[in-house]
């Protein structure tokens, strides 16, 4: 079934080539070779030439399968380098181990755009990773852009083209969400799923392995791509954040902005560290991934209905003003229901006008209700619907509707659909629709479907669909700020850092650096003899804390290294001579280096602020609730450094904790503004310091403003 | 059983399995590459090999052979 939308643009000239996308041969190719094709249906080679032969593909193939004369009535060539004419693109498809022998031929042939659909490379292990080394190594001398390898392949539905170089059972219907995928199974079931919903596709990507092509590089075709309005992403591995950040940013805001919908699942090649540090073994992948997409604009759901369901919300309807939802039900339940999902989906439900009421009072019963949601009464027909979906729509307070029909014996569901097909052509706010039940209502659906009218069963799916497109709205309004550089002194950190080997730095160097980056640091002072600790104490004033100073002890609770709590010079002296004799029985091999005295911080919230290199991401930041509960409720959320005002301020307000500190259920308002500089801080700290590989500051006891925060621990991990 | 002979026969057989002209095959053809041996084919050249020359080969071994010159050194170990 073609697609209909408003929304399809007319085939416009190709561009010349000099101005050619570096992957227009891959979506455009004017004559392909499909390299390693076998006569026997039902195998790979076969279905993939046999695909693009049947699919209408407007070019020129040539199969090249050695030892045959022809295939399906088509000339065969031995090898792709005997074939007479140029040739635009290669799909590969011979098996692992003869696929660097086609991919060179490929290059000496002058090919520049491969896609390499032979499995057996990185995903079966270190002899697999070796070929698909090859391969990288082949496309870098010839300069080809090579999709895959183990990979599905690409299809193309503009009506110019029509390329299925896939083996997907059918071709899609041509529509305007493009899909990529780094799982070839998953694609498969995407589009038998797609072609059941009516759902068309303009380009559909399975890029495999991504030894070549990656998902920045279709991303950037993408975004020029006149068939494409919406990206949905489907990635198991997130290998260069940064890059996917920037790639990302301008497809999502801007000109010709096109959001990128995506489900991330599976693992990276570096997992979360089993680190010492809570910051290295909270920052998992996945919840660094969250920030990442969060940085790009990308909008990470959860499955593949959810998915979609987006998509043809963001993809059918025009972008709404405002999260003002209006709701059109002929049943009262499903609509309170309705309104109960959409509160919790941040949608609103706005009151109407006095005109709308009064239109609706004009055109609905006295049974029915007049407020939102709309009631039009079980007995309602074409009619009620219509008029009462006009009112809203034409009402000021009203972004976007949606319209809740159950199947009762008089409803007449199809002309119903056909009602909103013609109101739906003229609006110029987004309808939904829910047509709710499975067989009595298809018919109905149907005719919404082939209108490109977004449909879902339940209305809490159509509302979350709603929700997505709020968040793709807010995101292209928000303001992304440069990164914020505060004053610092980072002379004198490069100064201990000098003097520093591998491994953590003592306490009183780790709280150096904090205090040279301006983080709230009490007195302190590192002492080597009793008599220095009561010296400094009687100065600092009493009560104060005695921590034990060694490069062997990283965890001081476990030698019992921290005494609290000292009132006089009595027990700074006892205390003092316990804490060394005990840590040189339990730890021999410790160097004690003395012990840090500082005066105690009154209580106060502990929360977390950490920090840790990502071989992926970079640099990458931690805010939460800290101290003792930070493993247990893991209340905590990720950026990456460094940042602005807006994500340190976000970063914050995302935690639950968040409300403790802004002095709920009576308790003291802490100074928000200065533990988002903390933060800022920190993540300028790692920026600017390579070696810096791990960092916590936990925890940054938080009191109430008029006292202010202060850290009570740190712990800085260097490489060499 | 000279070389010469093992080759003629190895030769024959691959034409007949894969279907192809008998100037296609050389001693350093590829199997798959140069000759378009399907998967399924493999495993038939491994059997008809064995009925051809008498032999039982390895299964594992005679299926990691990838060229003719290869088979030709498999097989004449094996009838020597």
């Amino acid at each position: 079934m073609a697609a209909t939308s408003t929304k399809v643009a007319q085939p416009k000239d190709r561009q010349s080539t000099t101005h050619r996308h570096p992957l227009e041969s891959t979506f455009n190719p004017k004559s392909i070779a499909v390299v390693g094709v076998t006569p026997t249906p039902g195998t790979v080679p076969y279905d993939i030439f046999y695909n693009i032969l049947t699919s209408g593909y407007k070019g020129t193939v040539y199969p090249v399968a050695p030892g045959k004369r022809s295939i399906c009535a088509v000339r065969a060539y031995r090898y792709v380098i005997d074939i007479e004419d140029d040739v635009d693109q290669a799909v590969i498809v011979f098996p692992a181990n003869v696929v660097e022998r086609a991919l060179k031929q490929c290059g000496e042939k002058g090919i520049k755009s491969v896609i390499v659909i032979s499995a057996g490379f990185r995903e079966v292990g270190p002899k697999g990773t070796q070929r698909e080394q090859r391969l990288k190594e082949i496309c870098a001398e010839y300069g080809i852009s090579m999709i895959g390898p183990n990979c599905l392949g690409v299809i193309n539905t503009d009506p110019a083209v029509r390329l299925n170089a896939s083996f997907a059972r059918k071709m899609p219907d041509a529509g305007r969400i493009a899909f990529l995928s780094q799982s070839g199974a998953l694609c498969t079931a995407v589009l038998d799923y797609a072609r059941e919903k009516g759902i068309g596709f303009s380009k559909f990507v399975s890029f495999g392995n991504k030894a070549g092509v990656t998902e920045i590089e279709l991303f950037d075709y993408l975004h020029q791509d006149e068939q494409t309005d919406v990206i949905l992403l489907y990635l198991e591995e997130l290998r260069n954040g940064r890059a996917l950040i920037e790639a990302a940013r301008r497809i999502t805001r801007g000109d010709r902005a096109k959001p990128i919908l995506a489900i991330k699942s599976g693992r990276t090649p570096q997992g979360a560290d089993a680190a010492a540090s809570h910051t290295g073994s909270l920052a998992g992948e996945d919840a660094v991934c969250d920030a990442v997409f969060q940085e790009a604009g990308i909008i990470r759901i959860g499955s593949i209905e959810d998915l979609f369901n987006s998509a043809i919300m963001y993809g059918y309807e025009p972008m709404p003003s405002g999260d003002r939802l209006a709701i059109v039900t002929n049943a009262g339940g499903p609509g309170v229901m309705a309104v109960d999902s959409a509160v919790r989906a941040g949608l609103a439900i706005p009151h109407f006008a006095e005109s709308t009421t009064a239109a609706l009072r004009a055109s609905l019963p006295e049974t029915a209700n007049l407020k939102n949601p709309v009631d039009v009464i079980g007995d309602a027909r074409a009619d009620r619907y219509m008029a009462a979906l006009k009112a809203v729509l034409d009402d000021p307070n009203v972004d976007q509707a949606l319209v809740i029909l159950t199947p009762q014996s008089m409803t007449d569901i199809d002309s119903i659909a056909r009602g909103v097909v013609r109101i739906h052509k003229e609006a110029t706010k987004p309808i939904a629709c829910s047509f709710m039940g499975a067989t009595d209502v298809t018919s109905g659906v149907h005719l919404l479907q082939a209108a490109h009218i977004p449909h879902y069963i339940l209305p809490e799916w159509a509302c979350e669909a709603m929700a997505s497109v709020q968040e793709i709205r807010r995101w292209r309004q928000q303001l992304i700020g440069k990164p914020e550089r505060l004053q610092v002194d980072r002379a004198a950190v490069q100064k201990i850092l000098d003097g520093a080997g591998a491994g953590y730095l003592n306490e009183d160097q780790a709280l150096a650096v904090l205090e040279a980056y301006g983080l709230p640091v009490p007195t302190h002072k590192l002492c080597p003899t009793a008599e220095e600790a009561v010296a400094f104490a009687e100065q600092t004033g009493y009560p104060v804390v005695l921590r034990v100073v060694s490069p062997q002890v990283v965890h001081k609770s476990e030698v019992k290294g921290v005494i609290l709590n000292l009132a006089d010079a009595d027990a700074v002296r006892g205390a003092f001579d316990r804490m060394y004799r005990h840590v040189a029985e339990v730890m021999p091999e410790a160097e004690i280096h003395g012990l840090l005295v500082r005066g105690m911080i009154p209580d106060g919230y502990e929360i977390i602020l950490g920090a840790k290199r990502d071989p992926s991401f970079g640099p990458t930041l931690m805010f939460g609730l800290g101290g003792i509960y930070v493993g247990l409720f893991k209340d905590v959320t990720f950026g990456l450094a460094p940042i602005d005002r807006a994500t340190a301020a976000r970063m914050v307000s995302q935690v639950k904790a968040h409300q403790l500190l802004e002095g709920a259920r009576g308790g003291a308002q802490a100074d928000i503004n200065d533990i988002q500089e903390c933060l800022i801080k920190v993540g300028q700290l790692i920026d600017d310091f390579d070696r810096i590989v791990e960092l916590d500051v936990n925890p940054l006891i938080v009191g109430p403003a008029e006292i202010g925060n202060a850290v009570a621990d740190v712990r800085i991990r260097l490489s060499e | 059983m000279n070389k010469d002979e093992v080759q003629k026969r190895v030769v024959n057989v691959v034409c007949q399995v894969l279907g192809v002209d008998a100037d296609l095959v050389e001693p350093d053809s590829h199997f798959v590459f140069d000759l378009g041996a399907e998967s399924t084919q493999s495993v038939e050249l491994v059997a008809a090999f064995e009925a051809e020359f008498g032999i039982e080969m390895d299964d594992e071994a005679a299926l990691n052979v990838e060229t003719v010159g290869g088979a030709i050194e498999f097989i004449s170990e094996i009838v020597d």
